[in-house]
């Protein structure tokens, strides 16, 4: 089946005051009909002349943009299109319709921790996580100490990652994520990590945040985030943008889809 | 996807460190290591020496065969790492290309290259070993490594194109399995090339235009003997030393193009 492609455009603009810009953006995957998904299957659909597979669309003309050193939050029930949304912001995904302009290093945390393999230490996993995050060795170096410091897991950083509890090694992935020097931070629902103290000393970097030019997309379920450290808020519901405003009407609007 | 961004800095820093990490993590946890990337090539020419020289009595005829032997099971391993690993890659990494955004092929080389780093290994001990049989060296020896490259090309082509009809159709690892050992049978390795002139000139000549077989034969003709029989030495006509060429060009070609349309939907489909 032949498939269209949309735009993604990276730019690196000081003039244009949007980061991001997302215009009449839709999406819709091919999803296999049948359980088996492989070449027997395929051969056989088509003797048979049936089609194998449904086009769901998952996001449908999305329009907005991101302000540099804004803080916006994107939320939704589960399955709205939100991951979606964020992974063709981050060029996982191609946009099928439509137009995405990043303007500037746009740093994806679609997961924490992508790539960690628990045989190699925290040391090699850092920079194999930075280096997949598209940081040279030097700006992994510079952000090296950072890293520790805010993970407060320095004694172990030569230790293998297969010796972590679980809770340092989620420490250790927020903060590279948070830690990574980008003009774009994408964050998908990973607040809520490790202990009571550790989620203090994130709140208080993100509250900080504020004040300085770092643009960040979060998405989130805690209206509570949303209302602390969200500047603006956008709520979507089966693929559209409902809701777009001050986050307070936002968490208003996605509280009463359960009413 | 035009040349200079697909060498830029980014991307090299990221296979350099696929490729220390690949390598680092394929012999974790064993006692002896690295030194299994040594052993198991060896082991196998040990073995299939013992069956193919001692007990049937192959390649008699030929001077230093047990070099001869071991240049061809040294080609070959390198050749099935590259293509299993390889055509695997796109899968074994499917949590990265799920979750972030970087050239799919990248994935695929730094694989490749640790059945490189592999080959340059045991292409040492292959010298080595020449050296121990009595074979001279020579100048035609700086010919090897651009056949070895022309091995490569060909097994990224063979990746490329199985690779990503591998991430839909994940029969395609399965028919490749049986497919090299066909292939394994269908390459001079074991039995001199002779051995199949003198029952039939023909089949002799359609073996020796398979890319694999010619290179193997080149890099012995070069190495260890010129009393090996080559594409270009038995052929009448010496445009047959170009088909095997063709062959690989054409599947590099088409490897790549393809892997390169279809890369872009690798993460939806993964």
């Amino acid at each position: 089946m032949k498939r269209t492609i949309g735009e993604r455009k990276l730019i690196n603009s000081l003039e244009n005051e949007n980061a991001i810009e997302v215009n009449h953006l839709s999406k819709s995957f091919i999803l296999p009909t049948e359980r088996a998904w492989g070449l027997k299957q395929a051969i056989f659909n088509r003797l048979r002349g049936v089609k194998g597979y449904k086009n769901q669309k998952v996001l449908k003309d999305i329009t907005f943009n991101v302000k540099k050193g804004e803080f916006l939050g994107i939320v939704g029930r589960n399955g709205s299109g939100k991951s979606t949304l964020l992974k063709i912001l981050s060029g996982i995904y191609y946009p099928e319709k439509g137009s995405v302009v990043v303007n500037g290093n746009l740093v994806p945390f679609i997961e924490l921790g992508v790539g960690f393999n628990p045989e190699l230490t925290g040391r090699e996993n850092v920079y194999l996580n930075g280096a997949l995050l598209g940081f040279s060795n030097k700006e992994m170096d510079e952000m090296y100490d950072d890293i520790w410091d805010f993970a407060e897991l320095k004694d172990f950083q030569d230790q293998k990652l297969k010796n972590y509890s679980s809770g340092m090694l989620v420490r250790l992935a927020f903060s590279i994520a948070i830690r990574a020097k980008g003009d774009i931070l994408v964050l998908d629902e990973v607040l809520a990590v490790g202990d009571a103290e550790f989620q203090q000393k994130c709140n208080d970097y993100f509250s900080s945040l504020k004040n300085q030019n770092q643009t960040i997309i979060l998405v989130t379920h805690d209206m509570g985030n949303v209302e602390r450290f969200c500047d603006r808020a956008i709520m979507i519901e089966n693929g559209k943008v409902m809701v777009e405003g001050s986050p307070k009407d936002v968490a208003k609007a996605y509280l009463d889809l359960w009413k | 996807m035009a040349i200079p961004k697909v060498l830029n800095k980014k991307n090299r820093i990221l296979l350099k460190e696929l490729t220390k990490t690949d390598f680092k993590l394929r012999y974790q946890g064993s006692v002896l290591g690295y030194l299994w990337a040594l052993l198991r090539p060896l082991l196998m020419f040990a073995i299939l020496y013992i069956v193919f020289s001692k007990l049937l009595r192959f390649g008699n005829d030929i001077p230093h065969y047990s070099v001869y032997l071991l240049a061809g099971t040294t080609l070959w391993s390198f050749f099935t790492e590259c293509t299993s690993q390889g055509i695997q890659a796109m899968l074994s990494r499917g949590d990265l290309i799920r979750k972030i955004s970087f050239p799919k092929y990248i994935v695929v080389v730094s694989t490749t290259f640790t059945a490189l780093i592999n080959l340059a290994i045991n292409l040492v001990v292959v010298v080595i070993f020449a050296l121990i049989n009595g074979v001279m060296p020579s100048l035609t020896w700086l010919i090897v490594p651009v056949l070895i490259l022309e091995l490569y090309l060909l097994s990224l082509g063979i990746v490329f194109l199985l690779g990503a009809i591998n991430v839909k159709y994940r029969d395609i690892m399965s028919i490749w399995d049986v497919c090299i050992q066909a292939l394994f049978y269908a390459v001079p390795i074991i039995y001199p090339i002779s051995m199949v002139a003198n029952s039939s000139i023909v089949f002799a000549k359609i073996i020796l235009l398979n890319p694999i077989a010619q290179i193997i034969q080149d890099v012995r003709y070069f190495l260890i003997t010129p009393e090996t029989t080559t594409v270009w030495n038995f052929f009448d006509n010496q445009f047959a030393m170009f088909i095997p060429l063709a062959i690989v060009l054409l599947l590099l070609i088409t490897g790549s193009l393809y892997f390169r349309r279809k890369s872009k939907f690798f993460a939806e489909e993964i």
